[in-house]
């Protein structure tokens, strides 16, 4: 299954009396109904690791854009009605710059990799604290309480999977505890979220910016509000897409195939 | 007024410093220039008149080198081109329109190893990069470990191997139109050119050629040479091109750290003492 297609429901379930594995993309299962699939007996696998650098890597591309103002400033570059560069045109310093990070998982923990060499102090919440090594390894602070992340952060990115407990994890009351000159950058799932409340954060002023790599849905209708606005990069959910990450990711489907088909232990099962 | 001016804050190259303004000014001191970059500058014209200059290294090496690191990225992953699919009125596209190139394991070539070059490596070695550096002298052997980066001595042995190839020199008359059509045709196909030195360094019309018939994969250019390019350049039609308005050190913080650096320099020459980042004719 590629992207969530095609939707694996009770009917197409029944329909396919001889299914025995379904090989999913990427790294998330939110839109997987587990006890569904587990109760016609049917196997599921995923890729989570490969994508994790090149997911991280976005997180960062999303970052610097946003904050250097990349987008506006390349149309500016290239627009036809440019005469001169204005000379106060400014973006937002990264380095020494506070990132919070929300969900420490594998792809969480490589973002802070990357964000610790442009020397940012590190902050992150995660249902679970990490072991000290790991959190000296990058220097990172661990925020118990959501709140005193997202009151410190110049950056708050997103990096947690889509479960009941995190749909909108982010909404009216956690960007208002944001600084106004902070960034919301998600590589998780939209519905993590609150996109209406976003839209008004970001027209009232409440926070500075955005860049998301996923909304709800994908891809949002035409006339949204997100669409339209100056202080937001929306890119198409390309958290895994590169050439030798997609590659490996049809490898591992197929191989988890293979062992499903023929009865043997299945690679990346999810369970 | 001439009379009273005893110091000169250069912002963007503005005012111009040319022979009729150093006689108009007897009691100019010092002229500091806010950025690294002299080039805009006679240096021995203005030493000439009895007058310091001084540039503001410290302040820019950080915020350039994230300049570097976000063409980088955002070369790699195609950034500006989906996220026009992204607004776009149909959203239709299909995978080959959005793949990128993978970063992590990808051979990172720095021409340049100064202070911004060396921050470039130590951010690319997060992502997991292999480094190659080309320098007019090697670094020390701590200095190399420490970002794992391998020396280069000619120029088009790093320019063969590298997928990303980021400049970062000083605009002297040794590196104008260092990037040509034959350093162009060393790199790889697959490859991606990003400058943030200086328009000069790069042989621009070779550059288009190069792009437009496939040389070279992409470019991203801070720089340029004018900037801006008049509206009818070639390099402006290109599709694997990302062009910024020279933002490299363009932060709220740069330009405060920036400003302070000049204000330092101006008030040693103004009192007799050093100056702190002095440049001097060569």
């Amino acid at each position: 299954m590629w992207y969530h297609r095609p939707a694996i429901n009770e009917e197409l379930l029944q329909s396919l009396p001889d299914l025995k594995i379904v090989a999913s993309s990427g790294v998330g299962i939110d839109h997987l109904d587990l006890k569904l699939l587990s109760s016609y007996g049917v196997k599921v696998a995923n890729t989570p690791f490969i994508v994790s650098t090149d997911t991280a890597d976005l997180g960062m591309a999303l970052l610097l854009a946003s904050s250097r103002r990349l987008v506006e400033g390349h149309e500016m570059a290239v627009s036809p009605d440019t005469g001169y560069f204005p000379a106060d045109w400014l973006g937002v310093q990264v380095s020494g710059a506070t990132l919070g990070i929300v969900g420490m998982g594998t792809i969480g923990y490589k973002v802070a990799e990357r964000a610790k060499a442009f020397e940012m102090k590190i902050l992150y919440h995660n249902r679970n604290q990490r072991k000290k090594e790991e959190e000296s390894a990058i220097g990172a602070v661990y925020c118990k309480k959501i709140d005193d992340l997202l009151r410190q952060s110049d950056f708050v990115l997103l990096a947690v999977n889509l479960t009941p407990q995190t749909c909108k994890l982010i909404g009216k009351t956690e960007l208002e505890l944001m600084k106004p000159t902070a960034t919301l950058i998600n590589i998780s799932r939209g519905l993590v979220v609150d996109q209406d409340a976003l839209v008004e954060a970001l027209q009232n002023k409440v926070i500075k910016a955005a860049a998301l790599d996923v909304t709800y849905p994908e891809p949002l209708p035409r006339d949204h509000p997100l669409l339209k606005l100056k202080n937001v990069i929306i890119t198409p959910h390309i958290g895994s897409a590169t050439k030798k990450t997609r590659w490996v990711m049809m490898e591992e489907m197929a191989e988890s195939i293979e062992a499903g088909l023929a009865g043997l232990p299945i690679p990346r099962e999810v369970l | 007024v001439g009379k009273k001016v005893q110091a000169i804050y250069l912002w963007w190259h503005k005012p111009v410093i040319n022979k009729e303004l150093l006689q108009s000014l007897p009691n100019l001191k010092v002229i500091a220039n806010s950025g690294v970059g002299m080039d805009h500058l006679d240096l021995k014209l203005v030493a000439s008149f009895g007058v310091k200059m001084a540039n503001a290294p410290r302040a820019v090496s950080s915020s350039t080198a994230d300049t570097g690191m976000a063409l980088l990225l955002a070369s790699a992953r195609r950034l500006v081109e989906v996220r026009n699919i992204s607004i776009s009125p149909s959203m239709e596209y299909c995978e080959a329109d959005i793949l990128g190139v993978k970063i992590a394991g990808a051979t990172l070539g720095i021409i340049g190893m100064g202070s911004i070059g060396y921050k470039i490596a130590l951010r690319a070695k997060a992502f997991e990069m292999n480094i190659l550096y080309h320098n007019r002298t090697q670094r020390k052997a701590q200095e190399e470990q420490a970002v794992s980066a391998t020396y280069c001595e000619k120029i088009d042995s790093l320019l063969q191997q590298a997928d990303f190839v980021m400049v970062v020199v000083s605009l002297t008359p040794q590196t104008h139109k260092l990037i040509g059509k034959r350093e162009l045709e060393l790199m790889k196909p697959t490859a991606t050119l990003i400058n943030i030195s200086r328009g000069a360094v790069v042989d621009q019309e070779a550059l288009v050629a190069a792009l437009q018939t496939g040389v070279i994969r992409a470019a991203a250019l801070d720089v340029t040479s004018p900037e801006p390019l008049p509206r009818d350049h070639p390099l402006l039609k290109l599709k694997n091109i990302i062009i910024t308005p020279h933002l490299g050190i363009k932060t709220d913080k740069a330009s405060y750290m920036i400003t302070e650096e000049a204000v330092e320099n101006i008030l040693a020459a103004l009192n007799g003492l050093p100056l702190s980042s002095e440049v001097l004719p060569s």
